[in-house]
């Protein structure tokens, strides 16, 4: 007989729940019979490395900080979920010659990748549309099975992609991760992490830049007024399409930080002192 | 008082159409989760199209076997066959396509599309206007018009892996496949995709879709059934006689043999 604290237990099932996911994953139908999906899972200390690089890239991209807000904030409160990394070697076409990934035959596809195979901000390419859709299925049972154990779970590019660049399932073109937890609900919608991440000002003028058109007066007159405060017609002010040398100046540089920063973890630079 | 039989077999009685309107209802309710299913930034771009009756599965039977005797690679040529005889044993078939993937691109330079650092592998290749694609002009060079935007493509998995646990949920069997989504797209069905996966679902003692033997396309039971159709009538021709008055597996004339001794 023994008492076990509701918290821990409940946290350490997590662990139980993300190999449930793995086996799920495993067992996701495919199209074309031979996706060879790979699977990792990363627990407590080991994420420490892959939440700091993905801070570092935070720093000049939102979607990334706003995960990287919140891993550090579960690892503050001793919650943070284990975390099930999903990849597979996407260019390896499955020959149907089909033409969805833009070359005319599957030789033509695999002519160019032996030659200019590249990588974006979060995976390789190009990859056989096919290979990327199994794979969807793969990661979609993975949160499937979550879901029906009732836990808490988003699939994530942002963690995927720290966790590939630093060599985790090494060989995989695209990696995804899969945050099982932490118990508890909503932990991944309306963030209680991200309160402070920005003020009332910023968030309105985020919404602002996604969606315009909501706050554009009469633009009958060529150059709409976009509303920005209660008496808009006061000091009006307008939207102006420009080049911003000093945001793509301050991006390079974040990325070369990056960079760096996985060097340094993978060893190829040495760590600071 | 009302009953409703319901059995497998043989296919389209009305205790089999029982079992098929069931069917139907597991494949409505795949179509809900594929919508619901995780996307890329939560943003939806799937639809879905059912396929139901014995005449429009034909179709789309028929449209796979003049893919694979015309068109597609000769590797793909039997299974495009095999599966269009999963096509007619089954109750209904679901697509699920992507609208988005060859029109409006996610756009974050993911790198999926061309391991480029921005989204111009895309951009170079199709017609489009400051980065708007004109997707007006729908004639095809290959079986898909790509390249296509890979992470809504990816999009694709999630809609069809959730429909899919939908289905294993409630023990319908179900198998996606590329044949039976090339070929409903061709038929128009979620024409307003150009990636479309088609998703067989029936209901049947043996999973349809598993243990498919060499040459199906030719050994199915469909065929078999019908050689039987075809071979008996001959034979009960052939071994006909007046059954009225004479059974050929007494011995002749034993009955009259036995008066005489009695």
């Amino acid at each position: 007989m023994a008492i076990y604290s509701g918290e821990e237990a409940t946290q350490e099932h997590l662990l139980e729940v993300t190999k449930g996911c793995a086996v799920a994953a495993a067992k996701a139908p495919t199209l074309t019979n031979s996706l060879g999906l790979r699977m990792e899972i990363v627990t407590g200390e080991d994420l420490n490395p892959i939440i700091d690089v993905l801070e570092t890239f935070g720093q000049t991209s939102t979607f990334q900080m706003h995960d990287a807000v919140a891993f550090k904030s579960m690892a503050e409160k001793g919650v943070l979920p284990p975390i099930l990394l999903m990849g597979a070697d996407l260019c390896n076409p499955v020959l149907w010659d089909c033409g969805a990934c833009g070359f005319p035959t599957c030789g033509e596809y695999i002519k160019f990748v032996s030659r200019n195979k590249g990588i974006g901000i979060g995976a390789y390419g190009p990859s056989c549309v096919w290979k990327v859709i199994d794979f969807g299925m793969a990661a979609d049972y993975a949160c499937a099975a979550a879901a029906m154990h009732r836990v808490e779970a988003r699939i994530m590019f942002s963690i995927g992609a720290v966790s590939m660049f630093l060599g985790h399932l090494e060989g995989a073109s695209f990696v995804l991760g899969l945050p099982v937890g932490p118990v508890g609900l909503n932990n991944w919608f309306d963030r209680e992490s991200w309160v402070n991440a920005f003020n009332y000002q910023q968030r309105t003028m985020g919404q602002l830049a996604g969606g315009p058109n909501l706050s554009m007066a009469f633009s009958g007159g060529g150059y709409p007024i976009i509303k920005t405060k209660p008496n808009w017609w006061e000091n009006p002010t307008f939207m102006k399409v420009e080049q911003d040398e000093e945001f793509l100046q301050k991006d390079a540089e974040g990325k070369a930080k990056v960079f760096e920063k996985i060097m340094k973890y993978r060893g190829v630079l040495p760590e600071d002192e | 008082m009302s009953r409703i039989h319901i059995e497998e077999w043989p296919p389209y009685t009305p205790s089999e159409q029982a079992k098929k309107d069931n069917v139907l209802l597991a494949a409505k309710l795949m179509t809900n989760a594929a919508l619901t299913a995780p996307f890329t930034g939560g943003v939806g771009g799937i639809e879905a199209e059912i396929a139901y009756g014995q005449k429009e599965l034909e179709y789309i039977a028929r449209e796979m076997e003049r893919l694979a005797n015309h068109e597609v690679p000769e590797r793909l040529k039997k299974p495009f066959l095999y599966e269009a005889v999963m096509v007619r044993e089954s109750d209904v078939v679901v697509f699920i396509g992507n609208y988005r993937a060859h029109s409006t691109p996610m756009d974050a330079a993911c790198g999926l599309c061309g391991g480029e650092q921005d989204c111009s592998f895309v951009y170079n290749k199709v017609k489009h206007l400051n980065g708007i694609i004109d997707t007006t002009d729908r004639q095809r060079t290959t079986a898909i018009k790509g390249p296509l935007c890979t992470l809504r493509a990816h999009d694709v998995g999630y809609a069809v892996g959730s429909a899919l646990w939908i289905a294993s949920t409630l023990f319908v069997d179900a198998k996606p496949c590329y044949s039976v989504g090339l070929a409903g797209r061709n038929l128009d069905f979620c024409m307003k995709s150009e990636v479309v996966v088609g998703i067989l679902v029936g209901a049947m003692a043996k999973n349809p879709y598993a243990d498919i033997p060499t040459d199906y396309h030719l050994t199915n039971m469909a065929k078999q059934i019908d050689a039987v159709r075809k071979i008996s009538i001959i034979t009960r021709q052939m071994a006909n006689h007046p059954y009225h008055r004479f059974d050929p597996s007494k011995p002749k004339g034993s009955k009259d043999k036995k008066k005489k001794e009695d």
